[in-house]
């Protein structure tokens, strides 16, 4: 964890807890009963732990894929949209296929990360090939998505069984095991923090890692020394999108066993926050992910025990991103001058 | 940084504070003009000290007038008096031979106005004694001569002028007084009349100045043969060679073309007719921050940066750490670069320090083909000197180079051919090194 990291991550734990404190106040609840509430639906037991942990995971997929974006100089805010189509490849697959378990479970995630990559390489191509800004282009893919997967699975491929817009529930067999009995908490977390540390070492110990960096830190020296904007571009796009992707994939075989256009709550937005909590940096993402995912879990506790809206919660994550986002680009420029 | 300095300067004087980078320069400076606190010592001054900063602190998204005024905005009813501002700024301008449309965009002007803004914004504070740090580092020979103009006027006005540099030929043909730092202690104090430029030069450096080795008039083969080169909006049908063993130096002032020619061999934009070029070429790029190094990047990583074929030899997708610290290490001590390691970010080392890694980088691999533009600009003496050294030593082990340079000292001491380049044509050849400074400068400006 380097200094910027390090900084933006106290910058954050100690602007949420302000802020919540604020949301407990103006709620009428004190902040001692409101932590506690919040603290034990995060912590307080097998259940609660288990579900911390599979926020965790839905946000450190994607929250690294948008880590791989940035670092390339990509404002990628198209997650959501790579989310989505990664879910609906891998709940397709995994309904398509008769093989051993461990090798669907492995298909079902190469699915939702190509589903991903292809439709973050849409952007990147846009960028490479027309110079399409990528903050444009990936907000727009996400309601392409969004409509695309609800045709579909309204469709062409909408299941015979099915109540509503999903497709099939997936065999038994294929459905993730859970690292604790009964809960919603997979071995899909392992993956996520193995997925950390391959990032880490790809950013910082192979070429084409190097090249991502150096393009987003300095295009036009990067330019200059050989290295590819377009291929760049291109490229951390689909790799963005293949992480994403897989976060699709880990919900659907993980969670919802099926793939329902419901199948995400926005985790591809709030992955941009801790993205950037984590200073877009693999490991530190990890440690942004749980506090994220405390978040979610203790913030239902709390509106269910101190009747603090969940929403307060998001709108103190949004505001975590536009102060985190200036601070950046102010940053940035402010470099730049000196 | 700084120890026991006394300096004068008195009003109506043009007065030279020199130095290599790193001495001190720009922190007096700062001092002086109440950026920063000292931490013993006074200043005593009659009426205000401005200073001109060499990387402007300018507001770039704001217009030329609102830059001026910022901070004493004229008012009428509360309101910021837009049009007394601008006929403010106007006036200033004309006053001192200072010409920028007040309702531009600074971003949108180049460096040489950016400049004349910065000392509008000065001027309109009416400074006893105004301080220019490396005014002349981003200028071209006739904005240079500009400036000078605009600093006569001042002094003529009684304004005391306090002109920080390393170019000798400037401090020689304008200042009254030149004071000398080194390492932070005036070294030498005295009128320009009492001193050579020899002198100042070894009270600069502290020695000696390094002696280039000399030219080997070598005649090899073509190494470099460009014909009907042309690149819209910079370039008409311009034809070269450059042998193996051969300095070409290219002089012209900056924008005609220059930059157009070294991107076209260097393969980094598109053009029409033939280049034929060896493979093996290294590229000293003009912006050094800009298009040469990433400043928060340790000088590891910044020695990478476009040798990835040198620097892996086993596993072409990993990065070889190990042979990447040798060869950073080599670069380092073999081009004198002073740093504290080579794990530090590159920002912490001063300009010349930078540059001698730049230089490092493009030469260690001995490319066949160099391509050096600007490759001492605002740099110091002994910095300058390697680089000169380093330039002359691939070229006696048989590499071609061609030299861009706005300096016609640089290109004298250093090539072996020099043509002029003007609004993307060349003309004019000056060979067998009979360099005509005349005719080339009038070259230069001829359309």
């Amino acid at each position: 964890m380097n200094r910027e990291s390090a900084k933006a991550l106290a910058i954050g734990t100690f602007g949420v807890a302000a802020a919540m404190s604020l949301a407990m106040i103006a709620s009428h609840v004190s902040p001692i009963v409101g932590f506690n509430a919040f603290f034990y639906g995060a912590f307080g037991g097998k259940q609660e732990i288990a579900e911390t942990l599979a926020s965790t995971t839905a946000l450190l997929f994607p929250a690294l894929g948008i880590a791989i974006a940035f670092r390339a100089g990509l404002f990628n805010i198209g997650a959501e949209g790579q989310l989505l189509i990664g879910g609906l490849l891998a709940g397709w697959i995994g309904t398509r296929i008769d093989v051993p378990p461990a090798i669907a479970i492995a298909a079902i995630f190469l699915a939702g990360a190509i589903g991903g990559a292809l439709w973050g390489a849409i952007a990147g191509w846009l960028k490479a090939a027309r110079d399409a800004n990528e903050v444009i282009s990936t907000l727009m893919l996400n309601f392409i998505a969004a409509s695309l997967a609800l045709y579909l699975v309204t469709g062409p491929l909408r299941a015979p069984d099915a109540a509503g817009p999903e497709l099939s529930l997936l065999p038994h067999a294929y459905w993730l095991p859970t690292l604790l009995s009964h809960t919603r908490a997979t071995i899909a977390l392992p993956i996520a923090l193995l997925a950390a540390f391959a990032l880490r070492y790809v950013l910082d110990s192979t070429w084409f890692g190097y090249r991502l960096r150096a393009a987003g830190e300095a295009p036009e020296a990067a330019r200059r020394a050989g290295i590819s904007l377009s291929r760049v571009a291109l490229w951390a796009m689909a790799w963005s999108g293949a992480l994403a992707g897989m976060g699709g994939a880990a919900l659907v075989a993980g969670e919802l066993h099926r793939f329902n256009t419901q199948l995400s709550p926005g985790y591809g937005f709030i992955a941009i926050a801790v993205a950037l909590v984590g200073g877009l940096e693999p490991l530190t993402i990890c440690i942004a992910a749980l506090a994220f995912g405390a978040l979610e879990s203790g913030g239902l506790a709390l509106q269910a025990a101190a009747a603090v809206p969940k929403d307060a919660i998001h709108v103190i994550e949004g505001l975590l991103v536009f102060a985190l986002a200036a601070r950046r680009y102010l940053g940035a420029r402010g470099a730049g001058a000196r | 940084m700084l120890d026991d300095v006394d300096l004068t300067c008195e009003a109506g004087e043009i007065h030279a504070l020199v130095g290599e980078n790193g001495a001190g320069k720009s922190t007096l400076a700062a001092i002086a003009a109440g950026e920063i606190a000292a931490d013993a010592g006074t200043i005593e001054r009659s009426g205000r000290i401005g200073l001109v900063h060499q990387h402007f602190a300018l507001i770039d998204r704001l217009r030329v007038w609102e830059n001026v005024v910022l901070g004493h905005e004229p008012q009428r009813g509360g309101a910021i008096d837009r049009g007394s501002a601008r006929a403010f700024v106007r006036e200033l301008g004309e006053r001192y031979g200072l010409d920028v449309d007040p309702e531009a965009v600074v971003e949108t002007l180049p460096v040489g106005i950016r400049q004349r803004v910065e000392l509008l914004r000065e001027l309109a504070r009416d400074p006893g004694i105004l301080i220019l740090d490396e005014p002349t580092a981003a200028l071209s020979p006739s904005e240079v001569e500009r400036l000078f103009g605009t600093i006569a006027l001042l002094t003529q006005r009684g304004v005391g002028v306090l002109v920080i540099t390393h170019k000798l030929d400037e401090v020689f043909a304008h200042a009254r007084r030149v004071t000398v730092l080194r390492r932070g202690r005036v070294v030498e104090e005295r009128p320009i009349s009492a001193t050579t430029r020899e002198g100042v030069a070894r009270a600069m450096i502290g020695g000696e100045i390094p002696a280039i080795p000399a030219h080997e008039p070598t005649h090899g083969a073509i190494a470099v043969r460009v014909a009907g080169l042309a690149v819209p909006g910079a370039i008409e049908n311009l034809s070269l060679q450059i042998a193996t063993g051969e300095i070409l130096g290219i002089a012209g002032v900056e924008g005609n073309g220059q930059s157009a020619l070294a991107d076209a061999l260097a393969g980094l934009t598109a053009f029409r007719g033939t280049i034929e070029r060896p493979h093996s070429i290294g590229v000293i790029p003009q912006d050094r921050l800009l298009e040469a190094v990433i400043p928060n990047w340790s000088l590891l990583e910044n020695v990478m940066l476009g040798r990835e074929h040198a620097t892996s030899a086993k596993a072409s997708w990993r990065i070889d750490r190990a042979a990447a610290r040798a060869q950073c290490t080599a670069i380092v001590e073999r081009f004198d670069v002073r740093a504290a390691s080579i794990d530090a970010p590159l920002s912490t080392l001063s300009g010349g320090n930078q540059q001698k890694l730049v230089v490092g980088r493009a030469l260690v691999d001995n490319p066949a083909f160099v391509i050096a533009y600007n490759p001492t600009r605002g740099i110091d003496i002994g910095a300058t000197a390697t680089v000169h050294t380093e330039l002359l030593a691939a070229r006696n082990r048989g590499a071609a180079i061609l030299l861009i340079s706005f300096e016609l000292d640089e290109l004298f001491a250093l090539s072996d051919r020099i043509l002029v380049m003007t609004r993307g044509a060349l003309r004019g050849e000056f060979s067998e090194r009979r360099f005509d400074r005349e005719a080339i400068g009038r070259l230069m400006v001829s359309a």
